[in-house]
């Protein structure tokens, strides 16, 4: 369905995508990455937006770039929240329509927004909507044309936890009818929810693509350091060092320990039972290795 | 109608917009109406050089469509909404079109009805005179749209580079030094008013009427293409 083969971007010197390929088929795939990763730049070579430096990006057998007919069933959100805030969102969403040589741009746009379930807020203007509503209505203007193919570009951005499960569910839903629906994210769990086949990029390039049960157990097994603050650092050093879920610890100047744990379930387990049994007061158990960027890295140096 | 012509006519017709450009219209009138009716009325010629060419054909027209087409599509490069269009299976040529008629028929009335009311009030309802300065003025007005169109889409700073070009070019170069008047759009208004009413502007030096409707007619398709294929291979924000 969409084939991007050995594209890369450069802005001047600067490498934005590097050499990445990949083929995407009907379903739903995630498009993973920290901010700055190189995902808005890849989906935009995606779509048409912008010009490939090296590489080829193919829908259904054609090229992307400079091929009006193919936006008939490709259907674009991309990251950037500004509406015409002067019209309606009926208005919006029946212009989109129209643009898209819709046959009745009514009712295609009355369904679209029952879809996003906006009806009630349909007739005010834009530019009162929340961060959320604009989002919702500006699905319902990418998904008024039916399109075969979904791209989004950070769907989720600014939507409350209520608007998040409704827009994962018609994603879901979507999904299930065949479509092919791309959709970006830094936020593991976002793309973890909704995405079968999950495309890691860090730093313009594909760091891991697959399954997310396979990229989940490989992050499942990677190494973490865990930063604890005790009553007593060195009594507890000696006493955890023994554990087997610990692989190293060291004691900071401050007191803290840093314990490296490639099994951290089990630490979580032993260790308020070593500090009971040692009569240690423990103040503080933080993980240091959970921003994304981390376990991104982890991913790619293995 | 097209939809992108009924969206940018909305798009540019913001009332603070409007209203500059009302006044910009009304400065040639008024200063017709004052100076006519004194007994220190200027010369035909001079009436021409002051009001006709640098004040109607060098600034006010070329000021309204450097406001108006400008943001035609500059304003969808600078709110990032462009892609709206963009991502559609719209012939780019369409959205072109919808672009500029939208940006003439809000400046034209502006443009038009300024060069009517100045010219009949100088001419003295001289119709064949007052038609020749409405036309011409119309046909400035349609170059410099397609001329300015074009560079919103070229430019984030088309209203800054826009002026320089009218203040540098059409305003300075184009009435001292009179070769570049077959590269100035003031120079093809004064022509078209000459071509339609041959007692203006009689002291110049005159291409005729057909090569200025031949050149007016290349440089609207050549600005139109560059527009269209501009759309096509920009980076879309």
């Amino acid at each position: 369905m969409i084939r991007v083969d050995q594209v890369s971007r450069w802005f001047g010197s600067v490498v934005a995508v590097s050499d990445i390929t990949f083929d995407i088929g009907p379903g739903i795939t995630g498009l993973l990455g920290p901010n700055g990763a190189g995902k808005t730049t890849l989906l935009r070579m995606m779509t048409g937006l912008a010009d490939v430096s090296d590489g080829s990006v193919t829908m259904f057998g054609e090229p992307v770039r400079d091929n009006p007919a193919l936006y008939g069933r490709i259907g674009v959100m991309s990251e950037h929240e500004t509406v015409y805030s002067f019209l309606t969102g009926r208005a919006f969403v029946r212009l989109m329509a129209e643009v898209r040589g819709v046959a009745d741009p009514g009712a295609a746009a009355e369904r679209a927004i029952r879809q996003v379930d906006l009806l009630e807020a349909a007739d005010l203007k834009m530019g009162t909507y929340s961060r959320g509503m604009r989002q919702r209505m500006r699905l319902a203007g990418t998904l008024v044309h039916d399109p075969e193919v979904l791209v989004l570009d950070e769907p989720l951005n600014g939507a409350d936890p209520r608007q998040r499960a409704q827009f994962q569910s018609l994603l879901r839903r979507l999904g299930d009818e065949g479509r092919t629906i791309v959709l970006s994210s830094h936020i593991l769990e976002e793309v973890e929810q909704l995405a079968e086949t999950v495309l890691l990029i860090v730093n313009g390039k594909l760091a891991a693509s697959g399954g997310f049960r396979a990229i989940r157990a490989a992050l499942d097994k990677r190494p973490y350091h865990v930063r604890i603050v005790s009553d007593a650092p060195r009594k507890l050093a000696s006493a955890i060092v023994m554990l087997p879920s610990v692989d190293a610890v060291n004691v900071d100047p401050d007191g803290a320990l840093v314990v490296l744990s490639s099994n951290v379930r089990a630490l979580q387990v032993e260790l308020p039972r070593l500090a009971r049994a040692g009569a240690i007061g423990l103040r503080r158990i933080e993980p240091l290795d959970d921003s994304l960027e981390s376990v991104f890295g982890y991913l790619v140096g293995r | 109608m097209h939809p992108i012509f009924v969206l940018t006519i909305r798009q540019l017709s913001g009332r603070m917009r409007l209203s500059i450009m009302a006044v910009l219209a009304l400065l040639p009138v008024l200063f017709t109406a004052l100076v006519v009716r004194g007994e220190t009325a200027p010369f035909v010629q001079e009436f021409e050089a002051i009001v006709l060419s640098a004040m109607l054909a060098g600034a006010i027209a070329p000021l309204i469509a450097v406001a108006i087409a400008s943001g035609a599509f500059g304003t969808e490069v600078d709110d990032r909404t462009l892609a709206n269009l963009t991502l559609t299976p719209l012939p780019r040529w369409k959205i072109v079109m919808g672009k500029l008629l939208a940006s003439v028929v809000v400046a034209g009335p502006f443009a038009v009805g300024s060069a009517f009311l100045t010219s009949f009030l100088a001419f003295n309802r001289d119709m064949t005179a007052v038609l020749a300065v409405t036309v011409a003025s119309f046909v400035g007005l349609l170059l410099y749209c397609v001329v300015f169109v074009w560079l919103g889409l070229v430019t984030k700073q088309a209203i800054g580079v826009g002026l320089l070009y009218i203040v540098l070019w059409e305003g300075f170069f184009s009435g001292f030094v009179s070769g570049i008047r077959v590269g100035s759009i003031r120079g093809y208004a004064i022509a078209w008013m000459h071509g339609l009413d041959p007692r203006r502007f009689v002291d110049d030096a005159h291409v005729g009427l057909i090569p200025t409707i031949v050149v007016s007619a290349a440089v609207m398709a050549v600005f139109f293409w560059m527009s269209t294929r501009r759309l096509r291979r920009m980076d879309v924000p």
